[in-house]
């Protein structure tokens, strides 16, 4: 064989040997979906039974909380939401002014506190919900948003303001200076000059919040009980005492994850975009 | 600015201080009150105490292996996806579905996969002749690490991939295309050409990825509970126990600043091979 | 009785609420105190809160007679339910804030030696005529058993147990020993084994057991016809196994070796009340290698049973994947699976032991409506109430309960022998160590139970390194 061959017939290879991985690497997500329209009688024969006639039940069931715990799974996505939504806002609202302070030139502990901000991506989790899970109890304040919303937004933070000082670095220095040189005031430049040119910045930094706190599990697992329970602490429950809910389990996994999909689906270019904290271009 | 530093002050700084001072002191969440001052009897606890010892081992392990699979493997899978073609742009889009799911859910799936009796891969893997019985995943040491190193490994090899492939794509084609000319063989254009300037993206995916393997919660928790015996019982879980199930806050405090000072020793190196490599610090 | 004898926990209770709610709760302290003639004992709330747990106490059982307690209070009681960890979470960090924002509260047995001093003693309340106006608290109608290790304890000693655990439970012998009732129990969980009449039934089955073994096949009684019982009925090729167990880490396998522990005539609370490890001792190991021997040399059990827990069990014996099985509550079988399931004590080696657990409600000491609460808490555990909860699986606590039950047609219909033999098995159930970092201890042995199950120790190697780790334990709690 030519060293071509070889090399082409390699490449042929490396491409299968990519494609098996990406089609394997579907399968739980296959699995969740084909089960959880299954109905509940053949939910895990052995072997999987593929010819059936779907149903939407186990939908109904744990969304309105026609199951064992009756436990409605709707007002769960609901808390998830708000809670992803708030912490969201909250990390833009306070992240945008840190992310264009850090990008002045003439800010002296710039260096410093960036590294500083950057460093707290490695604070771990575990160890910050304990005084959290301390204090919040004193306080009375488990089971409320804040509790949630302030934390995440907190854990975001590091991220949010990466991806958007790499946007605001990308504006050319002039037109703040001409704005500037117009007689517009710090808080005005920011708001009626940048943000409009940041935008594309803020929709990479949103989406990657939402995704990180509605994936979030334990905190929620730790300082939620009923009124603020988030989805993912509340689909580990269909598997119990009184063994597993298949069918309820799979439906419920798909409502979780179909919104997060979706959304990262359809603006796949912006969340792509921010994976790299926008350290690199 | 200040709101921002106000918020992330509060939960990292301030939770440090918290636990520093709580580590000192015999507190239970229902002890009594004035809590007695105990000295290094917390420190004597976490270093004295095998388990511990052996679960911080493990977490090291975990981190290193599940990281650098992925980083092998999203190199692996970013190569050939590279070139912008619309079957690469469909792979990559199905590359962010394991990637966008619940990490708590992803845990629940694949219990459910793995469960020996009813689940599709010892059914489907036997059918198929890869595996001549099905085996109990979650019951030996080494199946288990294989299940938790697989599911990170699953969720999160995606993330290195699109960072890669990314970074890739901004390669600009001249240098390497002036080393062919020089006649120099494609692993040389590789590895002196495309490599370094794949350097930022590269060490940017190591860091995130190191960062967030060392707070892997929710898998573990749901996948194996640290089991069989204690073999995956991440130091995560460990704090978790102390400190949510036994409420012994002093003792997880002490836990938890040794958990701290481990990772100052290990994530500033990732950090500042970051720093030489981009210009994360820099202004315009 | 005069105020002088209120017991301090109480009195300290009326000086610190005097100031807030001081007419209702003096109303109600005084009145009784000095024989008036105030029949409510506190002014009557709206509503009082209730925490309580979801599946594993029946929650549901619980909501099915909330408006039968509405008609009979004329108050609402809200019911919060919350799943095992975050509700212990909030019951614990509820009381370390001593908050008043449930009046009554569900505890698990494990929690109690550290919260006991947080929760509301009822001795008095149960002694009080005045507070047993709308039903019979009646304590000796309580099993024994049940009672004492739930509710029963010396708040000074938390570690101790009452001595006597078989007699009828009654105040003031009680309160003798220098122990109080810390709540009333209203759902009791044992390990009870399940099992395939149909396959049992089967004269096929009949047959080829006894050509093969000799005897008749029975429903065994004891470890040794178990295990013969099992190795009959397990035949992979038809996907068929002998029996469940749980033998994944975590209490289920903890609660799985202490059941055989005791049975094998070891002492099945794990450590002693003067915390003497008592399982790492030739019973201890005998019954853990009989345990490692069913999952490892026998092979009677399915796939997966060294990382089961309580739910796959539940699945694998719902499929029909074994003929017996372990659980604290009644398996049945999948919709799709054709059999038929009754209910057995678990075998014995010596004695009978099986692990027991229950729930209580008890009434935190920062509770606004002591008194309110306690009338609910004595309602909720009544024998009538407990007898209609039991149509929705409740678990009673009182003897009367399944005396009744034993008697009702529609209860056999419904579920079987399940509650008669549930009933026997709380009468010899055995409960665990009172120890403030139980779940260490349970956590250790639970990895020792998991490690000699997958045959990576022995029994005595697992036993002696849990050993190790449960002194650690009781040091670092500072009971050594």
């Amino acid at each position: 064989m030519t060293p071509l061959a070889l090399r082409r017939g390699g490449r042929v290879l490396g491409r299968a040997a990519v494609w098996t991985w990406i089609l394997l690497a579907m399968v739980p997500f296959v699995f969740i979906l084909v089960t959880s329209i299954k109905p509940g009688a053949i939910a895990i024969s052995v072997p999987p039974e593929w010819n059936f006639t779907p149903t939407l039940d186990n939908y109904s069931d744990i969304l309105s909380g026609n199951t064992a715990s009756s436990e409605a799974f709707a007002p769960l996505v609901w808390h998830s939401a708000i809670v992803s939504l708030s912490a969201t806002a909250l990390a833009l609202a306070v992240g945008l002014p840190a992310a264009y302070a850090l990008t002045m030139t003439r800010f002296r502990p710039r260096r410093a506190l960036s590294s500083w901000i950057l460093s707290t991506i490695m604070f771990p989790p575990i160890v910050a919900v304990i005084p959290v899970f301390v204090l919040a109890g004193e306080l009375q304040l488990t089971d409320t948003y804040p509790v949630l919303v302030v934390p995440y937004a907190a854990f975001n933070l590091p991220m949010v303001i990466w991806v958007l000082r790499s946007t605001i670095n990308q504006i050319p220095p002039e037109v703040e200076q001409a704005a500037l040189v117009d007689g517009a005031t710090r808080t005005g430049v920011l708001l009626r000059v940048i943000l409009p040119l940041v935008m594309p910045g803020i929709a990479t930094a949103a989406i990657l919040s939402i995704v990180l706190s509605w994936n979030e599990f334990l905190f929620a697992l730790t300082l939620t009980r009923d009124q603020v329970k988030t989805a993912p602490v509340g689909v580990a429950e269909f598997t119990g005492l009184f063994g597993t809910q298949y069918g309820y389990l799979t439906a419920a996994s798909v409502v979780i994850v179909a919104p997060i999909l979706v959304l990262v689906l359809i603006l796949r270019r912006r969340f792509v975009s921010g994976l790299t904290f926008g350290a690199v271009k | 600015m200040a709101p921002a530093l106000a918020i992330l002050a509060a939960l990292t700084i301030a939770p440090a201080i918290y636990l520093l001072y709580s580590s000192f002191f015999d507190f239970t969440l229902l002890g009594t009150t004035p809590r007695q001052f105990t000295g290094f009897d917390n420190y004597e606890f976490v270093f004295t105490n095998g388990t511990i010892r052996h679960d911080l081992l493990i977490t090291l392990a975990f981190v290193a292996i599940a990281v650098t699979m992925e980083m092998a493997l999203g190199l692996l899978i970013a190569v050939p996806l590279a070139r912008r073609t619309t079957s690469n742009s469909i792979a990559s889009t199905l590359l962010l579905v394991p990637f966008a799911m619940t990490p708590a859910v992803s845990a629940l799936i694949w219990r459910q996969l793995l469960d020996p009796n009813f689940g599709w891969i010892d059914h489907y893997a036997t059918e198929l002749g890869i595996m001549g019985s099905p085996v109990e995943w979650l019951s030996h040491p080494e199946t288990a690490w294989v299940a938790l190193v697989g599911l990170d490994v699953w969720q999160w090899t995606p993330f290195v991939a699109l960072v890669l492939i990314a970074g890739l794509q901004g390669v600009d084609e001249e240098p390497r295309q002036a080393a062919a000319v020089d006649g120099a063989t494609r692993w040389q254009q590789f590895r002196y050409v495309t490599l370094p300037l794949l350097m930022p993206f590269i060490a940017i995916a190591l860091l995130l990825r190191v960062v967030e393997a060392f707070k892997t919660f929710a898998t573990v928790n749901v996948l194996t509970g640290g089991g069989p015996g204690r073999s995956t019982e991440l130091i995560n879980l460990t704090i978790y126990r102390v400190a949510l199930q036994d409420f012994s806050i002093g003792a997880a405090a002490a836990l938890g600043i040794v958990f701290l000072l481990l990772l100052l020793l290990i994530v500033p190196q990732i950090l500042r091979l970051v720093t030489r490599h981009t210009d994360v610090l820099e202004a315009r | 009785m005069s105020i002088v004898d209120l017991p301090t926990t109480r009195r300290g209770f009326l000086k610190t609420t005097a100031a807030v709610s001081g007419g209702a709760v003096i109303g109600g302290g005084l009145w009784s105190a000095c024989g008036g003639d105030d029949s409510s004992g506190g002014a009557k709330p709206k509503t009082l809160n209730m925490l309580y747990a979801t599946v594993e106490a029946n929650s549901e059982a619980v909501k099915g007679v909330l408006s039968d307690y509405r008609d009979e209070f004329g108050i609402r009681l809200n019911m919060d339910t919350i799943p095992y960890d975050a509700l212990q979470q909030k019951v614990f960090s509820e009381l370390a804030a001593q908050s008043a924002n449930y009046d009554v509260m569900i505890v698990d047995t494990p929690w109690m030696p550290a919260i006991v001093g947080k929760i509301e003693p009822l001795g008095d309340y149960i002694k009080d005529s005045k507070l047993n106006d709308t039903a019979k608290v009646d304590t000796e109608d309580f099993i024994p058993k049940v009672f004492y290790d739930t509710a029963v304890y010396d708040a000074k000693k938390s570690h101790v147990h009452f001595p006597d655990s078989e007699g009828p439970p009654e105040v003031d012998g009680i309160r003798e020993q220098g122990f109080d009732v810390y709540g009333l129990p209203i759902q009791a969980n044992a390990l009870t084994m399940s099992y395939r009449t149909d396959l049992f039934d089967d004269e096929k089955e009949k047959a080829a057991f006894k050509s093969q073994n000799g005897k008749d096949l029975a429903v065994p009684t004891t470890w040794d016809d178990f295990v013969t019982v099992a190795k009959f009925f397990t035949r992979p090729s038809e996907k068929r196994w002998g029996t469940t167990m749980m033998a994944g880490v975590g209490d289920w396998s903890t609660d799985d070796f202490k059941t055989l522990l005791a049975s094998y005539g070891g002492d099945g609370h794990l450590v002693t009340d003067d915390f003497k490890i008592a399982f790492n001792t030739p019973e201890g190991v005998e019954a853990l290698q009989y345990y490692a021997d069913l999952i490892n040399t026998e092979k009677v059990t399915p796939p997966g049973t060294t990382s089961a827990s309580w739910d796959t069990v539940t699945n694998t014996f719902g499929a029909g994947l074994t003929a017996m099985g372990f659980n604290y509550h009644n398996m049945a079988l999948k919709p799709n699976v054709d059999g038929e399931v009754s209910y057995a004590t678990v075998p014995k080696k010596v004695q009978e032991g099986p692990h027991f657990g229950t729930w209580m409600l008890s009434i935190p000491k920062s509770a606004k409506n002591k008194d309110w609460a306690y009338r609910t808490i004595a309602w909720l555990t009544s024998s009538d109430v407990q007898s209609k909860m039991l149509t929705k699986q409740l678990h009673p606590t009182r003897v009367s309960v399944y005396d009744r039950a034993a008697s009702d047609d529609a209860v056999k219909e419904a579920f079987g022998n399940f509650y008669e033999v549930l009933g026997k098995s709380l009468e010899v159930g055995v409960g665990r160590a009172r120890l403030t970092n139980y779940g260490d201890v349970s956590n250790a042995v639970a990895v020792a139970v998991n490690k000699a199950a997958t045959g990576s120790q022995s029994p005595e190697e697992a036993l002696t390194a849990a050993a190790g780790e449960t002194e650690d334990a009781l040091k670092q709690a500072g009971y050594l």
